[in-house]
């Protein structure tokens, strides 16, 4: 009886899936693989702002990483038994000047470095929610997570949320290429998070509370959408898809989807209403 | 005859040994048999946690086909195969079971207790019954964990985090993950008495001369640990107490969302619970292991610690500073942009304290004269993978690399690195230094080398595969890692990273070969002080008697005083015990001396010395 009932509260997304099925648009090709070891395809307009700074630290790493087995191999193979050992505690003001200059040089250049640029980057865009929120030209989309999928949500020509002519999707969230995005995302059962590392960004999606997550992809295609909080046993096929589209694709798309989801709109269906005021930011 | 440590002497009972085999071995009050308790105890359950390990490692390389051989045992009822229900259980109960099962015990609950009244001088520690309950209370949450697998719907699948609301009732339903979380409540409870214990001893029971700059670094490492212990394992327990309540009474600390009825909690305020502990945690996992390193280093290198002082300091700020990081493990819960830049200036100035340790060691062993002892290959290689997994920890304390990194293999690699791998090296390293403490004789040298080489091989390659797979994108605790398209070609280096895990448990044979024969066939008594070292443990017999110390020691020099021109001349060797004065001379008495006056003598009995 429960999964019964549960069906019939999802049927509107039957209905949703159905009409993308039916559209003459060609989303369905298979998403671009990746090779290699490199992060994924970075499709996004700031996305290369952190895959730089992963690198350059990681660069910085591996040049620390190695003075420190020189050192140690130095002293392992020439300071060996062969080799007398130095009386030195090594508590002298020169020598404790020299070990906390090297750590303070290490901390400013390394650490110094992912701090600027974090701050820079974070206030710029990655946490810049109130500019995206202010800015018309950005697209705002409301996501519900749940085990184990994604509900998806778009105001509609109305441009008021939870309304009839919201445009519902279920896994599918279309973007227009070269717009800002700002996701508002929720769960209605437990801890998920909204994953999507072609364009380097990722939020959890929390019962009770609403996150704000922002991006701009500058290609048009295919890329998944990946849940990274652990949320059960089917939590690997918790998979969505991202597609970003042309502008005239995107509203074609648009229309047509809160076309069809104002059809099936059910004002008794309670549990299909979802949808929150946008939160302002 | 009147010592001049009588004041000390009458303080500290030498107790008689036990006869019965109970008292004996059981229920003892006696630090070192407790130590070897735990020993066993936390070897036992790493070899659990191992083998889970191993079934994890399996899935990834081959998701969905039947596990060799032990599939039949271990998941039959599925005809071999790990379903999605088992793997999450695995996962989960792996993490769970390894830190505070294993790694707690081992380095903390054996070396703490093994180490800490011998290096300080003292006769036991400051409370023998609490000790032991400690112990036995920590073999009933290991009970609760066992108990766990066996009950309808198996044992704690939420992860190891047990982020609510997935470890409520509707999303973990069953007694498994309930009495996962009581046993973690539980053994917080043992971990607390053993803090107590430790703090108090280090405190109270140092030996005359034992100043706090001539503790050895073991035993910073062992007091810090302590008090991170006491102060952040009763944030756990609450935070436990109420998921508890969330799942048996119904009320909603963490529930939201459409779970929740009337009055909606938080899921967000038990991160909060878990990870003002969880980051402390992660330290009082290291902190011992810096301080084995410590030690070990200038021991086998002949030299004095670089800087003492500097790393004593080193390993305090850390301590502090760990309670104030923790936010960094929630980054991506929408946190207060102002809280998460403050959590990220934080997280970032405490890797400062750690190059500071890091140096110190490189320092010790440049110009020193390097005995490549068995247990300084574990500290150099405990230093390597560190070093590695420390450094890593930088893209992940900074916001917005980790927006990409957070809950990527990647992170599962660097904490590997840092609480599992180098825990593990130091952590064998202490068992292969203290054996002889412990039972008397040195552990079978060639079989320990190949343990080591095994293990330090086989620890790189899983955890570096690890960051590999993470940095390209792989999230982790994926039943089937290859679901998605940025994934689809990991295969191959996650087979690769399968098999050097299978070699790392390949080489943990030696060990098993070496432990049994060594504890149970004995190799031939070595001699007092095998390794020519000062530190007080090594002026009393192997095994050590009972009340370890006849005569409580008088302190003299700090614990790293190697190669000393003076003592070299004088003594006609490199080293310097903590109880020697370079003159010959007996040691005197440092003054003032406050201990023992103003107590009454009803609590000290006088030495025996028909016992020795």
């Amino acid at each position: 009886m429960d999964l019964l009932k549960r069906l019939q509260h999802r049927w509107y997304q039957l209905v949703a899936a159905l009409v993308l099925y039916g559209m003459p648009l060609d989303v369905f090709a298979a998403v671009e693989k990746e090779t290699g070891y490199d992060m994924p395809r970075d499709v996004s307009l700031d996305g290369h702002r952190i895959t730089w700074l992963i690198n350059i630290t990681m660069w910085f790493l591996v040049v620390l990483f190695v003075i420190m087995v020189i050192w140690m191999a130095i002293a392992m193979f020439k300071h060996d038994e062969s080799h007398p050992a130095e009386y030195d505690h090594g508590d002298a003001g020169k020598q404790i000047a020299v070990a906390l200059s090297i750590s303070g040089v290490i901390f400013l250049v390394v650490d110094g470095n992912l701090y600027v640029n974090a701050m820079i980057d974070l206030d710029e865009v990655f946490w810049n929610f109130g500019e995206y929120d202010d800015n018309p030209e950005t697209i705002k989309i409301e996501v519900n997570a749940h085990q184990w999928a994604w509900d998806g949500r778009y105001a509609g020509p109305d441009g008021k949320w939870n309304t009839q002519d919201d445009a519902i999707t279920l896994n599918d969230i279309r973007v227009p290429v070269n717009r800002p995005v700002l996701v508002q995302l929720t769960s209605s059962d437990v801890i998920h998070a909204f994953n999507l590392p072609n364009m380097r960004v990722k939020t959890d999606a929390v019962p009770g509370t609403v996150s704000p997550l922002v991006f701009q992809a500058k290609e048009t295609g295919e890329f998944d959408i990946a849940c990274a909080e652990h949320c059960g046993a089917f939590h690997y096929k918790m998979k969505g898809k991202l597609t970003v589209l042309s502008q005239e694709d995107y509203d074609l798309w648009l229309n047509e989807v809160s076309h069809q989801s104002s059809l099936a709109y059910n004002p008794d269906d309670t549990d299909a209403h979802w949808g929150w005021p946008w939160k302002e930011l | 005859m009147a010592a001049p440590t009588d004041a000390y002497n009458q303080l500290q009972a030498v107790h008689h040994p036990p006869t019965s085999f109970i008292a004996k071995y059981i229920w003892s009050g006696d630090h070192k048999v407790i130590a070897k308790q735990f020993l066993w105890g936390g070897l036992i359950f790493l070899l659990l946690g191992g083998l889970q390990a191993m079934f994890i490692r399996w899935q990834w390389a081959y998701p969905g086909q039947p596990v060799p051989v032990l599939g039949q045992v271990f998941f039959s009822d599925s005809g071999g195969v790990i379903t999605p229900g088992h793997y999450t259980s695995l996962f989960t109960s792996h993490g769970l079971i390894m830190i505070f099962w294993a790694i707690t015990p081992m380095m903390i609950g054996a070396f703490g207790n093994l180490t800490i009244p011998l290096m300080i001088g003292a006769r036991d520690m400051a409370f023998p019954l609490l000790n032991t309950l400690s112990f036995w209370t920590w073999v009933l949450s290991g009970l609760m964990v066992l108990g766990s697998f066996m009950v309808p719907y198996g044992t704690a699948a939420a992860g190891w985090t047990t982020y609510p609301p997935l470890s409520g009732n509707a999303g973990t339903p069953g007694w498994g993950q309930s009495l996962f979380v009581l046993a973690i409540f539980t053994t917080g409870t043992a971990t607390i008495m053993g803090g107590v214990n430790y703090v108090t001893t280090v405190i109270r029971l140092r030996a005359p001369g034992m100043t706090w700059d001539r503790l050895p670094l073991t035993v910073w490492g062992q007091f810090l640990t302590a008090i991170l212990n006491v102060l952040f394992v009763p944030v756990l327990a609450g935070g436990g107490i109420l998921l508890l309540l969330d799942r048996w009474f119904g009320t909603s600390f963490y529930v939201a969302g459409a779970l929740a009825g009337e009055g909606a909690g938080d899921p967000i305020l038990f991160q909060h619970l878990f990870w003002i502990f969880g980051h402390p945690e992660v330290y009082i996992l290291i902190l011992p292991a810096w301080g084995f390193v410590g030690d070990f280093v200038s021991f086998f290198s002949r030299k004095p610690a670089y800087w003492y002082k500097g790393s004593v300091w080193a390993m305090t700020a850390v301590s502090i500073m760990s309670a104030v990081v923790y936010g960094h493990h929630m980054y991506t819960t929408g946190m207060a942009p102002l809280l998460g830049k403050s959590f990220m200036m934080l997280t970032l100035i405490i890797s400062v304290p750690a190059e500071l340790l890091f140096l110190n060691w490189l320092h010790t062993m440049y110009h020193g004269s390097m005995r490549k002892t068995v247990p300084m290959m574990f500290a150099l290689g405990t230093i390597f993978v560190f070093g590695s997994g420390g450094l890593t920890g930088l893209p992940l304390a900074t916001i917005s690399t980790d927006l990409y990194l957070h809950a990527t293999m990647f992170v599962v690699g660097h904490f590997h690195l840092t609480m599992a791998s180098a825990a593990f090296l130091a952590t064998f390293g202490a068992i292969y230094f203290w054996f002889p403490k412990m039972f008397g004789c040195l552990m079978n040298d060639r079989l320990a080398r190949w343990h080591f080489w095994f293990s330090f091989i086989g620890l790189n390659g899983v955890f570096i595969g690890q960051l590999i797979s993470g940095y390209a994108g792989q999230p982790r605790r994926l039943y089937d890692p290859f679901q998605y398209a940025f994934t689809e070609h990991l295969l191959g280096i996650n087979q690769v990273t399968s098999y050097f895990a299978f070699f790392l448990a390949f080489g943990q044979i030696f060990f098993v070969i070496n432990w049994f024969t060594s504890v149970f066939k004995k190799n031939p008594e070595c001699e007092q002080n095998p390794w020519q070292v000062g530190t007080l443990e090594w002026s009393v017999a192997n095994p050590t008697p009972v009340y370890n110390f006849l005569q409580i020691p008088i302190v003299t020099c700090g614990p790293h005083e190697y190669s000393n021109p003076e003592c070299i001349e004088k003594l006609g060797k490199d080293w310097q015990g903590q109880w020697e004065t370079l003159d010959g001379s007996d040691p005197e008495l440092p003054e003032p001396v406050s201990t023992g006056h103003h107590h009454h003598d009803d609590h000290g009995a006088e030495p025996h010395a028909s016992e020795e």
